[in-house]
Formats: structure tokens, C-alpha cells, sequence
């Protein structure tokens, strides 16, 4: 193509971008011929852009790794053209690999050195230097005093990269070969795995084994390797350009010195366990599910991975890019986006995109696929529902999230009477308790008659309640209603009208005052907040902002009412009172008031553990709440921690440039305004205070835990009972759980829990789950 | 101006929810929108008359992000059967909620 004489450099150089980025996309010309044709106007282009050019090479190396060997071959095509431009641009990588290295990003520093890799087989790379390069890698475990992360994330990249370089190398340096084997299955063979049964999502390995990542990717390299390397996934464009590519010249590169390791700033990523739902047999048409071994399993999740990152802001074009997968007539298509996309809405401890990404990619994907895709998704959603014996709880939480927002949008249809079998279990058991919850949520979601005309009549016992408002104070007492019952619902209906008649919260405080005159002794008086409480929100019960406006315009009541830390968690308690069949009213109200500070934080996680609410403790909202709190809690620690960071900042700056130039005078004379020793020293204060109480919350929560389990333990001892009934399994579950999502600021505590809470003398159960988790978490 | 507004929205945390049921209740919109973060506020649209929901709302997000999300992930999904359009807001203003009825 001819330029225009008239085009600008910025013109140029967005061109240039537009064309390099957009090789290997759908063109109605070859592969090799745009390359060709790029490699040719690129050459061209050189003497007067080679800095534009090799930068924006750069940044594809590693952020569109899905097409890793076609810039790899345009790389080659470049270096034979101009072998000292191929030689600059190798330096580029390393410099940039050393950047990603020491600043954290692993991930993209693992697509860098697979394209490095790769480079190899374009003959831009000698094998000796990529060599050199993976052992340099692997050596990283002969360190000491660093942590396995570190370890196990230089190993994970060399067998990464192995299935791009591994031919090549092999047939080069086949005794190097060897002995990088050597050291790497040594490793794998000693390394220790506390964090395996931490981040499974199935306890046991039935029917799929759930494998710890670094052993399974090890044992797919070896089998790779006795296959003599060859699979049939990866693209490999440079094979079409050998007799061009033979004649290049090759560069090296002096050892790449591995950037040291940095306590608390060099953050690796945490092991993953692989996430297995089919096998080839739930596939039994078409083309056959690579096994748990084969690499190709393996390749095939990580470039449907890649794709699913590059595109995660559009669901449309991540849906369809999947469902268009190259080489998608080798595989059975639909069960590995599918195995793929749960493997990462159940990842733990955390998915790598939010869970409203899994929901919102499902439903796209059911509509551009209605006649497929929903069939597997059915599937898959039964084999996850035959499993919840062993499910881990969070995984449940989310199947439950995930399940019903998906029924919402497919007007609730689901083959109900598949899962009747069930309803013959204790329904504290996994699977009519998930029934129970799914319903529940569907009801958030719809209202109660329809998700109680959605499923079959046997079903009814896990319908919930229609979510109506349990008043105490009703205006019809009983037949056996006491004189004090009526006294109090008398004075509830003077209440009622006094609000009615907008009166000021002061002149409330005095009706109350009146109605229950505080002995002098007495502190709290909890008849007093009841009654208010409850006819408060019996009035206010049309709606969420109707509740909320009537928390806020009684704001001072309720503080006055409930001054203490008793006061406190009965406000809960008389919240969950009223509205106990109505979860969702409860967690926005917690919310609010937690908000409002009219609890706080350790109040709720008291309220939670206290006997009002053991009947409900294995219930999902409990546990939303419970989180929900602890969220807030940090984020208050967070936010105050941010403020003093900047605060320092912004006084170290003031601090230092006293220049006798312009602007330093400009500086001192706004001095007044930075932040001298008084205020760092107040928001010190604050922060310390937010430290206190987050620490005070979690020694809260993990000291009931260990009360409730430790009493559970001894009591079914001393009956001769088994301990292991589905609250004690649920419980023990919700404890891990708040360890794993939690964890750094769990961390934070670790000494002073080790030293209060569990101590030695803890039953081995308990103690057990708080050794696992101050192994993953050093 | 153009250019304010522009702004405006650029840093919004709320969006103007659309094409909803009149019998959509703000407890449903309320679940389906805390699926992308903590939500700020939400104000049902009214009709001018009758003081009834008449298929529309404002949302907002402590954060902006979570805005995003929704954006992204919620837009053109079903509540009530009925696709859910969202778009961002300037900003809710007392008197904007009712509409046209």
C-alpha cells in the first residue's frame, strides 16, 4: 500500500499499531500472506520508525499471548531482514522481563518468556541461551529463605513454556534436557501442598481427581515428553516459513540474572488446584475430551483463559470469540468453555473475575448457542448438584448465586423432579438445603408466588416463607394474651401514633422514658427498645427506602435506646425478630445500621454467634452478612491506612524541596496547607483505633468458632456420638472459609491468635485448620 | 454544558435503569444491582400522577467501579422477563424520579 504524502507521524505510527494488532485476525487472505505482506511494510518502515515498531512488537509479546507464534514468526521474518533490529528487539524482552519480574506482574512476565521461548523455533533465539535461560529458572528453588510461591512460580514457567520450545530444545540440547527434568521432578516430588485441601472445591477425588496444579502440569509435560512433544493445539505459523527462516542468523544472550526476591513486595501467585468436571465419556459424540493428562487439556483452557482476559469488558465478543475457538472442530467445544468458565467461577480463594462475569458470560453464551449450550450447562449444573456432599461451602455459596440468577433469566425453567429424590434426606443435609437457598434467592430475584408455583407440589417443604413482616405488637392480642401483653400493645399503638403525627425524635425519647422508667441501677433497658423498634419498623415495612428513611429521621431514638454493646446486638436480635422470614429486609437493614452506626461491626458478628440465631447458623444469609461486616470492617482499615500513606507523602514533599528557586518559594508559601506533625499524628490515631477493632472483630469470630466446635466435640464425645453431622461439617467449612477470604488481614493476627486462641490444648480438629492456614499464609 | 455533562459522567457512580415491569419492585432491583458492589442509593421512578413504580430507577454505587460492572455484565440481561437497559446518569436530583407516567 502507497502512503499518502500528507500523512503525519502520529497518523504513521497509529497506522503501524492498527496493522501489527490486527495480524491473525479474521482476513480473507492467508495467514502467511499478511504476514508477508506486514514483514515487508515493516521492513520499510524501519529506518524511519524502529522505536514505534519494536515497542508496539513489545507490548504484543505479551498482552495478546493467544497469538504468541504469530508475532514470534513475524519477529523471525523481521530478523532476517535486519538482523541488528532482531538483536535490539531481543534485548528489549529481557529488559522488559526484568521490569515485569521486580514490579510483580507475573502473569504477564509468564506470556514474555513463553514468547522468548518460542523465538527459538524462529531462529531468533539460540537454543543455548533459552537453555540457559529455563535453568537459570528452575535453580530459583536451590534458594533458601524464599518462599515456595516464589519456588513454584519459576518452575510453573519453565513447564509453561516447555510445549512452544521443547521439540526444538530437546533436539538441540537433549543432555541439558535431561537434567532440567531431573531437577524440576525433584522439586515436585519434595515440595509440601498444605494449601491443596484449602483450595479444592471437591473433597474428595470422585469421580475426577482434583489436582494440585504444579503436579498435574508436570505430569502433562512428561507425558508430552514421552510423546515426543508432539500435540496438535498450538499454532505454529513459522513452519510455513522454515526455508526463509533456516537462513536467519541467531542471537544470545548473556545469563539472565533472576531479580531477588523482596519480602512483603514480591507477590506471587498463590497454587491453584485443577478444577475437573467431565471426562471423555460425558462427551461420548464427536470429538474426543483430551485426558486429565494431556496437554492439550491444559493448552486449550489456558488460550481459552487468555481469550476470555483480552475480551472480559465485552461479554458479547467473549462469548462469541469462545464459541468460534480455533481448531473448535478438534474438541468438544461446549464442555470445555463450560468446564473452563466453572473451573474459574469456583477457583479459590477467589475467581479471577467477578462472579456477575460468570452469570452475565452463561446467559450470552445460551443465546448465541440455544442449541447446545443450554443442554451441557444443564448437565454440568447436575453433576455439580449430584456432588454437594463434598462441595466446598464457598463453591456452594456461588453455585447457589450463580444458579439462580441464571434461572431468573430463563424464566425460572428447571427439570425439578430430577432432584426429587432428595426430599427423602434430612433436609440439613447438602442437597435440600441448596434447594432451600437456590429458591430463596430465585424469590429476591421474582416474588414468593411465583417461585412457589415454579416447582413441583413435594417441593413445598423447601418453599420459603412468603417474606412477610412478623409484627409482635399486633393491634388483635390472643386469647391468652397476658396484662402484660396488652399493656404493651397498647403502648405500641401510642407509639405508632405518635410517628404517625410526625412528632421529634426528642419528644419520643420522653414517651419512652415514661412508658419504662429506668431504674437507677438498671443500663439497658430492653423492653423499651423493643417496643420502639419493632413499631418502627412495622410501620415503615412497604418498602426498603421506606425502612431505611425511618431508621435515619429516628437516628437519635435508636442511639439513645441502644447506647451499649448489649443494646447493641438486641437491636439485631429484634430486627431479626421481625423480620425472620424476610432475609433480604435483614441484610440490607444490617447494613444500614452498620452504616448508620447504630451497631457495629463486633456486635453483628456477636448477634450472629449468639443462641437466637443457632437455628439459622448454617443458613447462606448469615454467612452473607457475616462477610458483608467483615468487608466493611477492612475497607474502614483500608480506606484509613490510604489517607495516612498520602498524608505522609504529601508532608515528606513539603519537606524536602526547600530549593531557593520560584517554585519551591511557590511551595512554602502553600505550606500552610500540607499536613504538619499534628494531623499525621490524629489520623495515626484513627488508624489505630480501625486496627484495634478489626483485630477485636476477628478474635470475636474465631473465638466463637472455636467455642461452638470445641462444645460441639465434647458433647457428641461424651454421647458416644459421631461429630461429624453436616452442621459440625458446615460449621468447620464456614471457619476455613473466613481464614481463606479473609486472609490478609487474617495474617495481619496471626501471632496474637497462636498465643489467645489456638493454643495447644485446642482439639486437633480445630487446630488442625489454623496450622493448614498458617502454612499458605506465610 | 456539553463538555460538564460529559464529565459529569465520566466520574458517575449512577445509572438510569430502564425498561423494567411496572410491577418490578425496588427489593428485586435492589438484589440484582448489589450483584456488582455495595449500592449508594436507589430511587425508584414514579409516576407523576399516581405515585407508582413506572419502569425505570436510578442506582448508585459506592463505587465507581462497581457502576462499571453493572454496565457491562447487568445491561441486557433479564429481570421480571423483561431486558434490563442501563446507561449512565449524571447524577440523581431530587424531582428527577418522576416520570411522564
Amino acid at each position: 500500500k502507497r502512503r499518502k504524502t500528507s500523512e503525519t507521524t502520529e497518523e504513521i505510527e497509529k497506522r503501524l499499531e492498527s496493522l501489527i494488532c490486527r495480524v491473525g485476525e479474521k482476513s480473507s487472505s492467508s495467514l502467511e500472506s499478511n504476514l508477508e505482506g506486514l514483514a515487508a511494510v515493516l521492513e520499510a518502515d524501519l529506518p524511519n520508525f524502529k522505536p514505534q515498531i519494536l515497542q508496539i512488537l513489545l507490548c504484543c509479546s505479551y498482552q495478546l499471548p493467544e497469538k504468541c507464534p504469530i508475532y514470534t514468526t513475524l519477529v523471525g521474518l523481521l530478523n532476517v531482514r535486519n538482523y541488528k533490529c532482531g538483536g535490539e528487539f531481543v534485548e528489549m524482552l529481557l529488559l522488559k522481563l526484568k521490569r515485569l519480574l521486580s514490579i510483580s506482574q507475573f502473569e504477564n512476565a509468564r506470556f514474555l518468556i513463553q514468547f522468548v521461548s518460542d523465538l527459538v523455533n524462529c531462529n531468533v533465539i539460540a537454543p543455548a541461551s533459552v537453555m540457559s535461560l529455563l535453568d537459570g529458572f528452575v535453580d530459583v528453588t536451590k534458594q533458601e529463605g524464599i518462599p515456595q510461591s516464589r519456588k513454584d512460580w519459576y518452575v510453573y514457567v519453565v513447564m509453561a513454556t516447555l510445549p512452544w520450545c521443547g521439540a526444538t530444545l530437546t533436539e538441540k540440547k537433549v543432555d541439558e534436557m535431561e537434567v532440567l527434568f531431573t531437577k524440576m521432578q525433584r522439586y515436585i516430588m519434595t515440595r509440601q501442598k498444605p494449601h491443596h485441601d484449602f483450595l479444592r472445591v471437591w473433597a474428595i477425588d470422585e469421580p475426577h481427581p482434583q489436582e494440585e496444579y504444579m503436579d498435574c502440569l508436570f505430569a502433562q509435560i512428561c507425558k508430552l515428553r514421552e510423546d515426543n512433544w508432539v500435540e496438535d493445539i498450538l499454532p505454529r505459523p513459522y513452519k510455513a516459513f522454515e526455508p526463509v527462516l533456516e537462513n536467519a542468523l541467531q542471537h544470545t544472550f548473556p545469563d539472565f540474572v533472576v531479580p531477588p526476591h523482596i519480602e512483603g513486595t514480591s507477590l506471587y501467585p498463590i497454587p491453584k488446584v485443577i478444577f475437573r468436571i467431565f471426562d471423555y465419556t460425558d462427551c461420548p459424540e464427536g470429538p474426543l475430551l483430551p485426558g486429565n493428562h494431556a496437554i492439550e487439556r491444559w493448552l486449550i483452557e489456558e488460550s481459552m483463559r487468555n481469550m476470555i482476559n483480552t475480551n472480559k469488558y465485552d461479554k458479547k465478543e467473549c462469548a462469541t470469540r469462545l464459541l468460534n475457538f480455533p481448531g473448535k472442530e478438534k474438541i468438544p467445544l461446549n464442555h470445555m468453555i463450560i468446564e473452563c468458565l466453572l473451573g474459574d467461577m469456583f477457583r479459590l480463594p477467589v475467581s479471577p473475575l467477578q462472579q456477575i462475569f460468570y452469570t452475565s458470560i452463561f446467559i450470552e453464551l445460551c443465546r448465541l448457542q440455544p442449541g447446545m449450550i443450554p443442554q451441557v450447562l444443564a448437565i454440568a449444573s447436575d453433576m455439580l448438584f449430584e456432588r454437594l456432599d463434598t462441595m466446598n461451602i464457598t463453591c456452594v455459596d456461588r453455585f447457589v448465586n450463580w444458579f439462580s440468577h441464571h434461572l431468573s433469566n430463563f424464566q425460572f425453567r428447571w427439570t425439578w423432579d430430577d432432584w426429587g429424590d432428595c426430599l427423602q434426606e434430612d433436609f440439613n443435609s447438602p442437597k435440600p438445603k441448596f434447594i432451600r437457598e437456590v429458591l430463596e434467592k430465585c424469590m429476591r430475584l421474582a416474588f414468593f408466588a411465583r417461585i412457589r408455583d415454579i416447582v413441583p407440589q413435594d417441593f413445598e417443604p423447601l418453599v420459603p416463607q412468603p417474606p412477610k413482616i412478623c409484627f409482635k405488637y399486633e393491634v388483635v392480642p390472643g386469647a391468652n394474651a397476658s396484662e402484660d401483653d396488652h399493656m404493651m400493645i397498647t403502648s405500641s399503638q401510642k407509639i405508632i401514633a405518635a410517628i404517625k403525627n410526625k412528632c421529634q425524635d426528642d419528644e419520643l425519647i420522653v414517651m419512652l422514658e415514661e412508658m419504662f422508667p429506668q431504674g437507677p441501677e438498671q443500663v439497658h433497658n430492653g423492653k423499651r427498645l423493643e417496643l420502639f423498634l419493632q413499631s418502627l419498623l412495622f410501620l415503615a415495612q412497604k418498602s426498603f427506602s421506606h425502612s431505611f428513611s425511618a431508621l435515619f429521621k429516628f437516628h437519635k431514638v435508636l442511639k439513645w435506646a441502644a447506647s451499649d454493646e448489649e443494646g447493641k446486638v438486641d437491636v439485631l436480635r429484634i430486627t431479626k425478630d421481625i423480620w425472620r422470614n424476610h432475609p433480604q429486609m435483614l441484610i440490607v437493614l444490617v447494613d444500614r445500621m452498620l452504616r448508620m452506626e447504630i451497631v457495629d461491626c463486633s456486635s453483628v458478628a456477636k448477634w450472629l454467634f449468639s443462641p437466637d440465631m443457632a437455628p439459622d447458623f448454617t443458613r447462606m444469609y448469615v454467612w452473607e452478612i457475616m462477610h458483608m461486616t467483615i468487608r466493611k470492617m477492612n475497607k474502614h482499615v483500608a480506606r484509613l491506612d490510604a489517607s495516612l500513606v498520602e498524608m505522609q507523602e504529601r508532608a515528606i514533599v513539603d519537606d524536602k524541596k526547600m530549593d531557593d528557586d520560584e517554585e519551591s518559594d511557590m511551595r512554602r508559601s502553600y505550606s500552610v496547607f500540607a499536613p504538619n506533625e499534628e494531623d499525621i499524628q490524629k489520623m495515626k490515631e484513627q488508624v489505630d483505633t480501625a486496627s484495634g477493632e478489626q483485630k477485636k472483630l476477628f478474635l470475636i469470630i474465631f473465638q466463637r468458632f472455636i467455642m461452638i466446635l470445641s462444645d460441639h466435640l465434647a458433647r457428641s464425645a461424651g454421647l458416644h456420638k459421631n461429630y461429624n453431622t453436616s452442621w459440625y461439617k458446615n460449621t468447620i467449612e464456614r471457619l476455613k472459609e473466613i481464614f481463606l477470604l479473609h486472609k490478609d488481614m487474617v495474617k495481619k493476627y496471626m501471632s496474637t491468635m497462636e498465643n489467645l486462641l489456638f493454643t495447644v490444648d485446642l482439639d486437633p480438629h480445630i487446630l488442625t485448620v489454623f496450622k493448614q492456614f498458617a502454612s499458605i499464609a506465610k | 454544558s456539553r463538555n460538564d455533562q460529559e464529565n459529569l459522567l465520566r466520574n458517575s457512580n449512577t445509572l438510569y435503569v430502564g425498561n423494567l415491569s411496572y410491577y418490578t419492585t425496588e427489593e428485586q432491583i435492589h438484589e440484582l444491582f448489589s450483584k456488582c458492589g455495595d449500592l449508594k442509593r436507589l430511587v425508584m421512578g414514579l409516576d407523576k400522577f399516581k405515585k407508582t413504580p413506572c419502569g425505570f430507577c436510578f442506582v448508585e454505587y459506592m463505587e465507581r467501579s462497581s457502576a462499571e460492572d453493572a454496565m457491562r455484565y447487568i445491561n441486557g440481561t433479564r429481570l421480571d422477563d423483561r431486558v434490563v437497559r442501563t446507561d449512565w446518569d449524571a447524577g440523581f436530583k431530587e424531582g428527577r424520579q418522576y416520570g411522564r407516567g
